[in-house]
């Protein structure tokens, strides 16, 4: 008898240990992204995503530009996925470029930012709760990943360059560098 | 050939039933599974005829797209066919999520699909036409009904707005009220898009972590976890191998879909940090290392919202997998490098 009773309080701790758990984020986490991802809504509401078009328009020579300022706005202004939505402006050749960039721009910034990206929060928030448990400040992880994100994700980018002229050698195909917008 | 397929969804699934064939220019299945070709696939172009494309390695203009086939745990591709118009099958259970939420409807998408739910559409094919254009003709009528509903609630608090800023000569405090109350609206949609993001997105996966974690902990497993996590994510060395792992060109686009395993990766992760087994500073090069194949199922997509050509697409997708595999562990090495000092 006691060991069922044994194996039905272990059962049940399984479920307790994962509530606890639940309601501490329902505490702690959830409020403080509901209120950024509010005030970051209303930041870009206010803002207009048609400025930010005119700054991809003119991103499109400069690879610092192209693949850290464009993307690192993007991801701010307009969030996953509508930030791949920039590449538009920029020659065919640098799409993929971006599209590498920007991929990884919609999680380095996520820590401090999470509007950008709330499906995946997890990927950050996982590993940062550990950090909270310990009692140690999430927002010292945050700023660091957003700062490593900025200089490694440019690299990514830039690296995708030449990723992208080898597979071109590779399919025996050009892709336009010349800017071509439709409507 | 051109027979009518019908797909009902699957236990747990969503929306549906859909009665698609090929329509026109419309004959082309496309499916944006990470490479592989999910046998419903064949089934549903066996039945009507149409030809199977794969959208991972090339695109096809949203005009000759009878039907999208996808593999979407919840988080954006599930709601981007739907938001063009293109019927779409998802071969995971996941139902109205992702922030494109709101173009999920049931005559639209349909999820859970297996084999067994694809069958040839009834025998009269008149009726079944008929109801299908009495279904689009619902969905029609719903979507109108929705507009002018929206539109009848954005008029009510717009008129009144009209009608002032129309006023050719507007005094100072007329002023200040239109931008107030523009302002406060724009907050107001703000916190419900966010109230609406969090109810259905990430308290969901918060949720599913918080079980997960409960399992972890609760039963012998986490001890387990901990021998086999610690000297793999408790050295520099180990995120490493794990960053190396994740952005394989093979491997990448099917560790994607939904960052679901990055994050199961990250709780497990911050499980072993709470409990002091992985050293805190670590973090920050454990974040990079369970993401290095980040967004890899996702290029073709992400590629069509930048309005590439077909040609940029082809290129596209090995290029930017080999690019997250040369970055990949150079990353993990640099955030390790700067994470020197942190929590000391």
């Amino acid at each position: 008898m006691d060991f069922i009773v044994k194996l039905a309080e272990g059962f049940i701790n399984l479920f307790q240990t994962g509530a606890d758990t639940f309601i501490d984020w329902m505490g702690s986490i959830v409020p403080l992204v509901l209120m950024l991802l509010i005030a970051m809504n209303t930041l870009i509401q206010l803002i207009g995503e048609n400025r930010i078009n005119k700054i991809a328009q003119k991103s499109a020579g400069n690879p610092l530009l192209r693949y850290m300022v464009l993307p690192f706005l993007g991801s701010f202004m307009l969030a996953n996925p509508m930030l791949h939505s920039l590449g538009r402006f920029l020659p065919e050749k640098y799409k993929p470029s971006y599209f590498a960039a920007a991929g990884q721009f919609a999680h380095t910034s996520n820590g401090i930012f999470p509007h950008i990206n709330p499906a995946e929060l997890f990927i950050f928030l996982g590993i940062a709760s550990g950090i909270q448990q310990l009692g140690l400040p999430m927002t010292d992880l945050a700023i660091r990943y957003l700062l490593v994100g900025l200089v490694m994700n440019f690299v990514g980018g830039w690296v995708t360059d030449f990723t992208t002229s080898y597979v071109e050698k590779q399919q025996k195909v050009k892709l336009s560098k010349k800017v071509n917008i439709e409507g | 050939m051109s027979k009518k397929v019908k797909i009902v969804k699957g236990s747990g699934g969503f929306g549906g039933p859909l009665v698609i064939g090929i329509n026109g220019k419309k004959d082309k299945v496309m499916y944006v599974t990470g490479g592989h070709k999910p046998a419903i696939v064949d089934k549903i172009c066996e039945i009507t005829g149409a030809s199977a494309v794969n959208g991972f390695e090339t695109s096809v203009p949203e005009d000759e797209i009878m039907a999208a086939v996808i593999d979407c745990g919840g988080t954006l591709r599930c709601g981007i066919y739907p938001q063009k118009g293109i019927p779409t099958i998802n071969i995971m259970a996941t139902g109205k999520s992702g922030p494109l939420r709101q173009y999920i409807t049931e005559e639209i998408y349909v999820s859970n699909v297996d084999v067994d739910q694809v069958s040839v559409a009834g025998e009269d094919e008149g009726a079944e036409q008929a109801s299908e254009t009495v279904q689009q003709a619902s969905s029609e009528e719903t979507e109108k009904k929705e507009k002018t509903e929206s539109e009848a609630t954005y008029s009510k608090d717009k008129k009144i707005m009209e009608t002032r800023a129309e006023q050719e000569n507007k005094s100072l405090l007329t002023k200040i009220g239109l931008g107030a109350g523009k302002v406060i609206n724009t907050f107001y949609q703000a916190s419900r898009d966010a109230v609406e993001t969090m109810l259905h997105t990430v308290i969901p996966f918060m949720g599913f972590v918080a079980l997960l974690i409960g399992i972890i902990q609760g039963s012998g497993i986490g001890d387990l976890f901990a021998n086999i996590m610690s000297p793999l994510a408790g050295n520099i060395w180990g995120l490493m191998v794990i960053g190396f792992v994740c952005s394989l060109p093979f491997l990448s686009p099917l560790l994607g879909p939904g960052g679901v395993i990055g994050q199961v990766l990250g709780t497990l992760i911050g499980v072993e940090i709470g409990k002091g087994n992985i050293p805190p500073n670590l973090a920050l090069p454990a974040l990079f290392a369970i993401n290095t194949q980040n967004a890899a199922d996702f290029i073709p997509v992400g590629l069509g919202l930048a309005e590439a050509e077909t040609k940029t697409i082809e290129v596209g997708v090995p290029s930017v997998l080999y690019s997250r595999f040369l970055n990949g562990v150079p990353r993990v090495f640099v955030a390790w490098l700067a994470s020197f000092g942190l929590y000391k």
